[in-house]
């Protein structure tokens, strides 16, 4: 239903840290090596975002969380300060 | 699928079930007494537990800021007690936390977490914040990788750590603890494990009700903490006491659940809410004068009646100010200097959700807090208050079964103990359960009928046909306790939810194609009997206890001290229901 994790082909080195911290295990190494992680239960993500921090490639996107439409923050924008 | 599964026996003298702050605390203390530690753990302690992606506050007694402020540790007891739990709090382990969580926090300055910084006024070259108390108590901290830390530490330790088996079933040989049995949840195996003694520390009871945003996973409380060490010991008929306190929903940054909570929280010391014209609803809170520490000295009983007094008339909810045609609220942090709000960034980054959160606001949302309000939305559910409800204990968190501790939020009586429980708890029980163990010399035999069991249990859920897919089971569970545990409850609907749980009981199959499904059909019978003791002990308190729960029986409305300053204990015998009261020492 949701596709809460988004893995990044050309920066993931598939060194598969996510799926070893994932607290809800809804991650699976790719039989592929060196590819990335199958998300095999999306709708059972946390959204606690343990993958992310642990991920060597964060800074090159290898993985981007997206919070599903519901769980988007609401704002009230404001002039610039 | 397997017919048979597999069975791993493992010997252990001390086994910590669950590793978050207070499991992996309690398996590095019992490390240092010569004996075989073991911790199990669901998922990883790497980024398990309520801090699993962080926590960067804990109050604390800090003796070199607050005998300058001439602030006691009873001041800080007292605070507590009547502030945030209104008397209804263990205090002897209030004391406990409260007298030990500054050496705790040394201690994790020894584990390789940064809690002093350069550009600190503070004694200690500390960072601390107003939260909880008459006078700032929140000791902040670099703790965004605090369970990496610990976990490294613990291994540096020689600590045996079993990741990814879900513990199901405690192990009781004459009155004395002897074991206990786990799933794994990947492998599918059996794990028997052998212990001379047990520190329970699985964290706190969630997925009670229907989750507020319709995303399953989307929970303040991680969300695989199913309330798996309460319901292990209920089943074995050990007491639990405060199940009564599920809260009513309440307002916090909306949507994305996150541990912020509130401007009392971990948006210190800018944060106030404001509503839809900028007008101040909750006022913001400012940094101490650090520079003037120890000039004027507080009379933390005068402050404490002045805060009492306010107290007693309540501001309304965000809920009935909506009502009365008020909102929408927004956190607002407009009003904080540049100093302030990167503190407050600095702060969010290190707890919970909030290093996520803050690089989502940021790259997905355009988000900037200097300009920026977030809007203050309903949260869901959850038991009220961490620590409040769980297992009793006494000082040495000893359960009534011989050899069978407690720590952390799987203990009760102690509402708010939060992160400084976990720490403090689990090192005490670490140490006592590590000494206890090192005086026995054999283990005890195990019950082979309970192993045999179990796996004829796991074995029929994997080999099912028919059956439910275990979110099937969980979404009625959730149901039935929302409504008849809702806000608001009564005897008549309390007892016509513990009919109805009886039937989802009676008509709910799990089936599970793999471990994994398995695992989540161990979580939902976790769910089950944890809600079977939230509406069975709501319809035992007769009487509502407004502050600090929020719990409110139409029938019995007003607070009845006389009857009720007590906690509610409950636990099963032959299959039925067995109360008993314990009183509250003030």
């Amino acid at each position: 239903m949701f596709q809460p994790l988004v893995f990044n082909e050309k920066t993931c080195t598939g060194c598969n840290n996510c799926v070893d911290v994932c607290l809800m295990e809804i991650l699976e190494a790719n039989p592929k090596k060196g590819k990335p992680p199958l998300v095999k239960y999306p709708d059972e993500c946390a959204y606690d975002g343990a993958c992310w921090m642990r991920c060597p490639q964060r800074e090159k996107w290898a993985i981007k969380i997206v919070p599903p439409l519901p769980m988007r923050v609401s704002i009230l924008r404001g002039e610039k300060p | 699928m397997k017919p048979d599964i597999e069975v791993i026996p493992v010997e252990t003298d001390v086994l910590v079930i669950g590793g978050g702050l207070a499991g992996c605390m309690a398996g590095i203390k019992a490390s240092e007494y010569g004996v075989k530690a073991t911790i199990a753990e669901k998922a990883n302690t790497l980024s398990s537990g309520c801090a699993g992606t962080g926590v960067d506050h804990s109050w604390a007694y800090i003796p070199p800021i607050h005998e300058k402020m001439g602030w006691t540790i009873d001041d800080l007891i007292e605070d507590h007690a009547q502030l945030i739990a209104r008397g209804f709090i263990n205090k002897e382990l209030l004391r406990l936390v409260a007298s030990e969580n500054y050496s705790r926090m040394l201690d994790l300055e020894k584990f390789g977490i940064k809690i002093r910084y350069e550009d600190s006024k503070i004694p200690g070259k500390f960072r601390i914040v107003y939260q909880f108390h008459s006078l700032p108590s929140s000791f902040n901290f670099d703790g965004r990788d605090l369970k990496v830390k610990l976990t490294l530490e613990a291994k540096k330790r020689g600590v045996n750590i079993v990741n990814r088996v879900m513990m199901v079933a405690l192990l009781i040989t004459d009155g004395q603890i002897s074991g206990a049995l786990g799933i794994g949840t990947n492998n599918g195996h059996l794990y028997s494990f052998r212990a001379k003694t047990v520190v329970m520390s699985t964290g706190r009871a969630n997925r009670l009700t229907p989750n507020v945003t319709g995303i399953w996973g989307n929970h303040r409380i991680p969300v695989n903490e199913t309330g798996d060490g309460r319901a292990m010991a209920f089943r074995a008929g050990i007491p639990i006491i405060n199940m009564e306190f599920l809260s009513s929903g309440y307002y916090s940054i909306g949507n994305y659940e996150l541990n912020l909570g509130s401007p009392r929280n971990t948006v210190q010391p800018a944060a106030a809410v404001t509503g839809p014209n900028g007008e101040i609803i909750v006022p913001r809170t400012r940094f101490y004068d650090w520079e003037n520490l120890g000039k004027e000295k507080v009379d933390a009983r005068i402050s404490r009646q002045k805060m009492l007094s306010g107290n007693r008339n309540p501001r309304p909810s965000y809920e009935q100010l909506k009502q009365q045609g008020e909102g929408p609220f927004y956190l607002d942090l407009t009003g904080g200097t540049e100093e302030e709000i990167k503190y407050i960034e600095w702060s969010i980054g290190n707890e919970g959700k909030g290093s996520l959160f803050l690089d989502y606001l940021k790259n997905q949302e355009g988000f900037d807090f200097r300009k920026d309000k977030l809007e203050w939305l309903p949260n869901s559910r959850e038991m009220a208050g961490t620590a409040s409800s769980g297992l009793v204990v006494n000082y040495d968190l000893e359960t009534e079964v011989k050899g069978l501790f407690g720590a952390g939020d799987d203990v009760g009586g102690v509402p708010w103990a939060g992160a400084p429980g976990a720490f403090v708890m689990g090192w005490r029980a670490g140490e006592k359960a590590a000494k206890e163990a090192r005086q026995q010399k054999v283990f005890l035999p195990v019950d082979a009928e309970q192993i045999e069991s179990l796996k004829k249990l796991c074995s029929g859920i994997l080999q099912s046909k028919e059956g439910q897919h275990w979110r099937e089971v969980e979404l009625a569970v959730q149901n039935a306790v929302d409504y008849y545990a809702g806000d608001v409850r009564a005897g008549n609907t309390l007892r016509r939810g513990i009919e109805r749980l009886n039937d989802i009981k009676k008509n709910a199959l799990f089936k599970a194609e793999n471990p994994h499904e398995l695992m989540r059909c161990l979580e939902v019978q976790s769910i089950i009997d944890n809600a079977e003791m939230v509406l069975n002990a709501s319809l035992e308190r007769q009487e509502s206890r407004w502050a600090p729960f929020g719990f409110i029986r139409a029938d019995f409305p007003q607070q009845d001290d006389a009857k009720w300053l007590t906690f509610l204990a409950l636990k099963r015998k032959e299959g039925k229901f067995e109360f008993s009261r314990i009183p509250i020492r003030q």
